[in-house]
């Protein structure tokens, strides 16, 4: 008896053996490329994606038939966006991702996304920004320096220089250009706008504004504004209450500060394409026409519960986009409302949305 | 008495045990004819990690040992970095680990990096499975990691050395030197592990372009690339000292002293120069604990001190253009441990065990970084600098009525800094069923808590101090059996079924200021089967044949609230939890010759909560299946055994963890020497 159990259990465990070492490959789908031929005007959605998952995605969202194509980038390339996708900019038929931990900016075609060059050795960049057909500057975290790249070689070419600041306090972040010169607010742990000569790349002025300017824009009337996180509780710089800034590009100075309460943590600040209202989330998402001299009592849209994490405004309608990151580790829900803040339409997108880019 | 005499007087084989995974070698013993159940573990769910498991070789961790050995999910950032497990479905945080009965969870993350504990450093590996752990300790609410050294049962001196070469120019060697005479024995081991850790790898995330003259891209492929920035360099160094009186009075002194100097490896898709940054990490730990026993018949007391000290380093440090490297990070984290335990246990009659016991451990933690304003050096501490006391007391009465039937209850209660927990309380039933086959009933539940770390509360920038507990209540019920004849074959298995409630569940979520903070904002519910058998046969002719193996389903879902009406997260598996898993070894024996396949399984795990399938965001099943073939060579004076190890047998592409590449096939021989001194 105990032969005839013995021998069943060595022909069941040679078998279940036998299973297990058949069973040895990896499902792996390394992604068939696609091709595309996007409208001629529509919406980049940039999703950062998570921190170190390298899960960065790009959708593409059309507004004339309410449909939205998902990781455009994947799909056309047959490989990854990367690591923490951060702003994407358009220029003479190219849109240009900055992909912040992959230290990379990608060149692809703004009808095939088809990658079309890539720029590589940047620290850590967060935009980029075109001052001719043959110049563009990127901002960088963690660098004291801002780059200087030719486009059409996809080069490094040099660097700005940006005063008072070193390496573990660098942070450049967004540019406006008005005339020759190039504006860029520096946020993390810094307090200051830049004023870049374009003919020169060199920083010719600075001016202080409160604590972490984190979004930059340029009104009708060619005044900046800018808005300041205030730093947050703990930070060695300390924290203040986050404010508005107006700044009058005539003489580089301060022309309104308007105050938020401490601890609200006001950033995505964004402009309508005739430059006469400006927008932020603030928790809520709030719109003040660039005229008005205080702020706004109530909010544009509402906060659902909903985590708000970018903002754009159709410059053409001046239909509100949302971004709500929800969860941060699910695909992120866009909402799209009419200029008066009635909801129109929403769709999903990538992970972590945070970012706009028209085309059009 | 030192055991109450159980209601199993078996055919036991001493390789298998009440639980699936005893101690055992492939060699069938002589019979055992008496088994006894202790009462300490009536109604525990338990996994005895062998002493083949974890001597197997010296390049394993804990780790590896549990991925192959148990039904844990070990999540694996790569090779020799940061490993974690998912005990049950739940977060690495809700597994305790002791050794030698210290809690060496960090006080500062509330996890254990198994990848820093080698596999030759532990004599005894146990998993206290969901409420077992309760036995040990509070907050774990998915399990207990119980690991242990202890002496060697003979005497004179004893020397081994081994020697490890491996792909991608591994080196292991381990060297162990032991003496015992009379009641004294004494014990010092060393492992150092060093490796660049450049593997090649498919990078299947990125493209190469291939450009003409007027930089038009013509072509792409995926580029063969190495890990790149992976070195590491692991010193460890255990001496224990133990006296035993040989009449029921033991103490043991063990030290153990880790340094380690880890490269944090570069993701896939990452463009960047491995020649322009440093992103390293060194840890610094010393370990001690000073334990004694005393027996006697009818109770036992025992009780513990030590101390642990730990000092982690991280920096991160780029070229700024110039050739100098510019310090970007500079982290520094100082923590110290002081640990005491008494425990005692009292048997009434045959039939009670009445036990008591008080642990406490008092955590003081510095976490600082550079002050980015001050420069390195700076004055300002841009951190934390907190203490915290961790009390934990329990009292229990087991009770064995009859043969077949055994209950115990635990009450625990906690304190945390100044915050009592409410009583946690723990009940456990077995019935033996069949006592023929040793077929026994088991079943248990609890309550549970688990607070929130120091870096939960106080890192700068985002703790919050405002967090509370997390709590659970835990089930579980299962069935195991052995049978085996003498010499001939021995086969045992179990069952269990499991749930686990957790509210409050801790998570680190980004803000809008940049960084990351906790809050409290998950309930999960994590539910399962976890399957163990394990079977060893005399084949004839100086054959013998071992298999064992686990398997485990669980769920784990997310029960919360909704965030927000577009959250698609409720009723969904968390991520990076894999509903199956599952790992096999076998081995093979015919003299001096041993054989050992290793295979393994993890089903897909989903990276995002709403478990959508993305392309960008898959991690599909794998399966890893190594092979070793060793060969023992025994002279006069010495012991020679020759061990070639294959990993990744059929060069399996695969990931762990999303953009962290995993090597393929590789090898290592293993040169083991034993003088007979």
């Amino acid at each position: 008896m105990m032969n005839v159990i013995q021998s069943h259990i060595m022909r069941m465990t040679v078998g279940m053996l036998a299973c297990v070492m058949m069973c040895a490959c990896m499902e792996w789908n390394y992604g068939k490329v696609e091709d595309f031929d996007s409208p001629d005007r529509g919406l980049f959605i940039v999703n950062e994606g998570n921190f170190q998952y390298g899960n960065a995605t790009l959708s593409f969202y059309n507004p004339a038939t309410d449909s939205v194509d998902n990781e455009v980038f994947f799909r056309a390339n047959g490989m990854k966006l990367g690591d923490v996708a951060q702003s994407m900019t358009i220029h003479d038929g190219l849109a240009w991702v900055v992909v912040n931990h992959s230290h990379v900016v990608f060149a692809i075609d703004v009808d095939t996304y088809r990658e079309r060059g890539r720029i590589a050795g940047l620290t850590s960049p967060r935009y980029i920004h075109f001052v001719s057909d043959t110049k563009a500057y990127i901002t960088q975290l963690w660098d004291n320096r801002i780059a200087v790249v030719d486009p059409t070689r996809y080069e490094i070419t040099g660097y700005i220089d940006v005063p008072a600041m070193n390496q573990a306090t660098g942070s450049t972040e967004q540019m406006v250009q008005v005339g020759r010169y190039v504006y860029v607010n520096c946020w993390s742990y810094q307090n200051r706008i830049l004023k870049i000569d374009t003919t020169t790349d060199a920083v010719v002025d600075e001016l202080t504004v409160g604590k972490q300017p984190n979004s930059l824009v340029a009104d009708k009337y060619n005044r900046l504004w800018t808005i300041t996180d205030g730093g947050y509780e703990g930070s060695p710089e300390g924290q203040e209450r986050p404010a508005l800034y107006c700044i009058n590009l005539g003489v580089f100075e301060v022309d309104a500060k308007y105050e938020f309460y401490m601890g609200d943590t006001p950033s995505e600040l964004a402009i309508n394409g005739e430059g006469d209202a400006i927008y932020w989330i603030n928790n809520d998402v709030w719109r003040m026409p660039v005229e008005d001299t205080r702020l706004p009592l109530r909010p544009l849209v509402r906060n659902r519960t909903t985590l708000y994490y970018g903002l754009t405004v159709d410059p053409e309608t001046d239909e509100v986009y949302i971004a709500d990151a929800i969860d941060y580790q699910q695909p992120g829900m866009v909402y799209r409302y009419s200029a008066d803040g009635v909801l129109k339409d929403s769709f999903t997108v990538g992970i972590t949305p945070g970012a706009f880019c028209w085309k059009r | 008495m030192d055991l109450l005499r159980g209601c199993i007087s078996v055919v036991a084989v001493w390789a298998v045990c009440m639980n699936a995974y005893g101690q055992r070698t492939i060699e069938l013993p002589e019979v055992t004819t008496n088994g006894v159940r202790p009462m300490s573990d009536i109604g525990v769910q338990r996994t005895v990690l062998d002493s083949l498991a974890l001597k197997e070789n010296v390049a394993l961790s804990i780790a590896d040992v549990l991925a192959y050995n148990s039904s844990l999910f070990v999540k694996n950032y790569g090779r020799a970095t940061q490993s974690t497990v998912a005990f049950r479905g739940t977060s690495p945080a809700h597994t305790t680990v002791t050794w030698n009965g210290m809690n060496i969870n960090t006080p500062m993350l509330g996890m254990t990096d198994f990848s820093l504990i080698p596999a030759y450093f532990i004599d005894e590996a146990s998993l206290l499975h969901g409420t077992s752990s309760v036995n040990l300790s509070g907050g774990g609410l998915g399990g207990a990691v119980q690991l242990a050294t202890r002496p060697k049962d003979e005497d004179g001196w004893g020397l081994q050395y081994v020697q490890g070469i491996g792909s991608f120019s591994t080196f292991d060697e381990f060297l162990r030197v032991n003496y015992g005479k009379g009641g004294w024995h004494t014990s010092t081991r060393v492992v150092y592990s060093s490796s660049p850790n450049d593997y090649k790898y498919r990078n299947r995330d990125k493209k190469e372009n291939i450009y003409d003259d007027d930089h038009n891209i013509v072509g792409q492929y995926h580029p063969w690339e190495r890990n790149r920035s992976g070195a590491y360099k692991d010193l460890h160094l255990l001496q224990e000292v133990y006296y035993t009186t040989g009449k029921g009075d033991d103490a043991g002194l063990k030290l153990w002293y880790l340094d380690s100097n880890r490269e944090l490896p570069m993701l896939t898709t990452d463009y960047g120069d491995d020649s322009e940054f440093e992103n390293r990490q060194r840890e610094r730990t010393f370990r001690g604990v000073l334990s004694w026993q005393h027996r006697r018949r009818g109770y036992k007391i025992e009780a513990d001190g030590g101390y642990a000290y730990t000092r982690m380093a991280y920096d991160y440090r780029r070229d700024s253009g110039n050739g100098v490297l510019a310090v970007m990070t500079r982290s520094r984290s100082r923590s110290h441990t002081i640990y005491g335990n008494v425990a005692a246990d009292m048997y009434v009659g045959r039939k009670w065990v009445i036990s008591a016991s008080v642990k406490a451990h008092q955590y003081f933690v510095r976490s600082e970084d550079a002050n980015p304003f001050e420069g390195v050096g700076g004055n300002q501490i841009f951190g934390y600098d907190k203490g915290r006391v961790e009390l934990t007391g329990a009292v229990s009465a087991k009770w064995r009525p009859t043969e077949r039937i055994g209950l115990s209850a635990v009450l625990r209660e906690e304190m945390v800094g100044r915050e009592f927990s409410p009583v946690i309380p723990a009940l456990f039933l077995d019935y033996t069923l069949v006592p023929r086959y040793n077929v026994v009933l088991k079943a248990s539940g609890s309550r549970n808590y688990r607070y929130p770390t120091l870096n939960d509360m106080y890192f700068v920038p985002g703790g919050n101090p405002r967090l509370t507990h997390e709590s659970g209540w835990t089930y579980d019920a299962g069935v195991q059996f052995a049978v085996g004849k003498s010499g001939r074959y021995a086969l045992s298995g179990s069952a269990t079924w499991f749930s686990s409630y957790i509210d409050d569940w801790i998570l680190w979520l980004p803000t809008t200021k940049g960084f990351f903070s906790p809050r409290n904002v998950k309930s999960v519910h994590a539910y399962g089967v976890e399957v163990k058998a394990d079977m060893t046969m005399a084949l004839g002719r100086g054959w013998h044949a071992g298999v064992d193996g686990s398997y485990s389903w669980t769920p784990s879902i997310n029960k919360g609230d909704k965030y927000s009406p577009a959250d698609n997260s409720q009723g969904k598996q968390l991520p990076y939890v894999p509903r199956v898993s599952a790992s096999v070894n076998a081995r093979l024996t015919w003299k001096n010759w041993t054989l050992h396949y290793k295979w393994l399984h993890y089903s897909q795990r989903y990276t995002m909560t709403d478990n959508s399938a993305s392309l960008t965001g898959t991690l599909p099943p794998y399966y890893m299946n190594n092979v070793s073939l060793e060969k023992l060579f025994e002279w006069r004076r010495l012991d020679l055994s020759v061990k070639v190890a294959v990993n990744n047998l059929f060069n399996e592409e695969y990931l762990s963890v999303l953009s962290r590449p995993m090597p393929g096939t590789n090898f290592e021989i293993f040169f083991s020497v034993t003088p007979k001194l």
